[in-house]
């Protein structure tokens, strides 16, 4: 009774517009008052949250990622994957997937990845005659890629509230990106062969390949830095992400010259913001998570759920339901940290990996990000193309069945995840 | 009212000041370690302290620009009155909830500052050096907060965030 009482209340105040950090925060605070508990645990909370060395990551991948966007790292990456694949069948959509993925290995987050893309790629795309619907869809999905492929700010948040190492996630995520790219790139070509109406891209000359590659190698040398040095443990993600930050000021100022006072400023400033945003929603969630789990909430569901739910598949049916279900509403980070604590124990009862259970939530998150009427991703979509909601929402569907359809491969060959962050 | 708004604004660009700090500091810090054999004591220390007051200044001036994380798919549904009492009531909420946190984030770093506990670190800095940003972070929301209540009437705006980040 107890929790259906916090969870209405946590509801509504979400609902009528409290800011998500604050709603948790608010709702936690309240919780330790009403309960007898010692207020001091709420500043306490928030401030422990944001002593984190890990939760250092976020501002500065953040600021990695920004200052690459606003030296134009999209526009190249994009130019250069298409020399390459561009002749392909359905080669536009191909080099779509394909900058998002790369895109991603620099980028943490979702929005930026389908922005940036979406961007130089939609234009393209309808000039040369692919349906529209199918184009907004790839762009939304392929955007996705960002919270999946690290570096990832879902997944630091995930590593830092269940206390798992991040560097594993990180790795984890790889197998499972470069699944779900293959799924997309065989569905673009697929589509590409069975509906055609496009004209194809003429190939690209050796020496057109060369000067665009040219453009785009450092980015990707720098995500692979990241990514090498994450794994060969000669950084923690946070010291990763600084090199990245030194490396793309760097590259965007004496490489492509690109960098301006004006643009660095203003990656510093978006930077902040974004990473306020997010790390109070981690602290709110704290100090709820705190007050919940002094109420018994989390055991009180876990036994519940043992009760009620037969078995590891029935859990990840039921589960995958109530978070396409939030998916609805919530956005990705909120739906994380209200979750986790939630379903966590839960799990690690029924014998999941923890790292498991991370790829998983930040599957199932992107699965929110697309699905209508609140995705994020749909957003972006939608004024990056000037069209409307609805398009965009009807060229999603099959990739998000395609995510689906990972989450179940996943589940039969959990090594998926597993394989790189420990039997390497 | 004009005051407070322009204190966040303010407080918001020494934030992100601090935050591209802490970048500077650990790629010295990764530098000095690799290259110089000689890691520092305090450029993770430093850029924790950084990270702590970065974000809570930045706070209240997140406010008024509308860039907190705010599910906005139910009243967006609504007429345009209603979304303004639901807006109203949420702005309550976040004055209550960050004028207690205020207090009782007084009554840590009082305590720490009285007591001159220090963090027992490399660098063994006051506790309250970090400890202050609570205080000081959810009073100039409280203030922020009620400077866009006062000021409710008289706008346009009806949500008092961003759907996303």
């Amino acid at each position: 009774m107890t929790i259906i009482l916090i969870l209405a209340t946590l509801f509504a105040l979400l609902l009528i517009g409290v800011p998500v950090a604050f709603a948790l925060g608010g709702m936690g605070l309240g919780m330790l008052l009403i309960g007898g508990f010692s207020p001091l645990m709420a500043p306490q909370s928030i401030l422990s949250t944001l002593d984190g060395f890990i939760l250092l990551a976020v501002p500065l991948f953040l600021l990695m990622s920004n200052l690459l966007l606003k030296g134009g790292v999209g526009r190249d990456l994009f130019a250069a994957v298409q020399a390459w694949v561009g002749h392909w069948p359905g080669g536009l959509a191909v080099a779509t997937i394909l900058s998002c993925a790369l895109f991603a290995a620099i980028s943490g987050s979702s929005v930026a990845t389908a922005a940036t893309i979406g961007t130089v790629a939609i234009p393209e795309m309808i000039n040369r005659g692919y349906e529209k619907r199918f184009v907004y869809g790839l762009l939304a999905a392929g955007g996705t890629l960002g919270i999946l492929i690290p570096p990832s700010i879902p997944m630091i948040v995930y590593g830092f509230v269940t206390e798992q190492s991040v560097i594993a996630l990180f790795l984890a995520g790889i197998g499972p990106g470069l699944l779900l790219v293959t799924l997309f790139v065989v569905f673009a070509m697929l589509h590409a062969r069975l509906s055609g109406g496009y004209t194809p891209v003429a190939k690209a000359t050796m020496e057109e390949r060369i000067t665009a590659s040219a453009r785009a190698l450092p980015s990707v040398a720098l995500a692979a830095l990241v990514i090498v040095g994450l794994y060969s443990g000669a950084f923690t993600p946070t010291e990763a992400a600084a090199v990245g930050f030194a490396a793309a000021l760097l590259i965007t100022t004496f490489w492509l010259r690109s960098m301006t006072w004006a643009h660095l400023w203003e990656a510093v400033r978006e930077s902040a913001i974004t990473t306020v945003a997010i790390l109070l929603i981690v602290a709110g969630a704290k100090v709820f998570g705190k007050a919940i789990a002094l109420y018994r909430i989390p055991q009180d569901i876990s036994a519940f759920l043992a009760q009620t739910i037969d078995g590891p598949v029935m859990f990840i049916i039921v589960v995958s339901i109530v978070l396409l279900l939030m998916g609805l509403v919530f956005e990705a980070l909120s739906m994380i940290l209200i979750m986790t604590p939630v379903l966590l124990p839960a799990a690690l009862g029924l014998g999941f990996d923890p790292i498991w259970f991370g790829i998983y939530m930040v599957i199932m998150v992107e699965c929110a990000l697309i699905t209508p009427p609140v995705g994020l991703n749909l957003y972006v979509i939608q004024s990056v193309a000037q069209t409307t909601l609805g398009n965009v929402a009807r060229g999603v569907w099959p990739f998000l069945v395609l995510m689906l359809v990972t989450v179940a491969v996943l589940y039969i060959f959990p090594d998926l995840v597993l394989y790189i962050p420990f039997k390497w | 009212m004009i005051f407070i708004t322009a204190v966040s604004r303010f407080a918001c660009v020494v934030a992100a000041l601090l935050l591209a700090a802490t970048g500077v500091m650990l790629t010295y810090e990764v530098i000095a370690r690799y290259f110089f054999i000689r890691p520092t004591i305090w450029a993770a220390e430093l850029s924790q302290l950084c990270l702590i007051w970065g974000c809570l200044l930045a706070m209240a001036h997140l406010l008024t620009l509308r860039r907190h994380i705010t599910v906005n798919a139910v009243t967006g549904l609504l007429p345009h009155a209603a979304q303004k009492v639901c807006t109203a009531i949420a702005l309550v909420v976040v004055i209550v909830f960050s004028g207690i946190v205020a207090f009782w984030g007084y009554e840590i770093f009082h305590d720490s500052f009285v007591r001159g506990r220090t963090t027992g670190s490399l660098l063994n800095l006051p506790v309250w050096i970090a400890e202050a940003s609570v205080p000081l972070g959810f009073a100039l929301l409280t203030l922020q907060a009620l400077v866009e209540l006062i000021g409710l009437r008289g706008s346009d705006t009806t949500s008092l965030g961003a759907t996303h980040e």
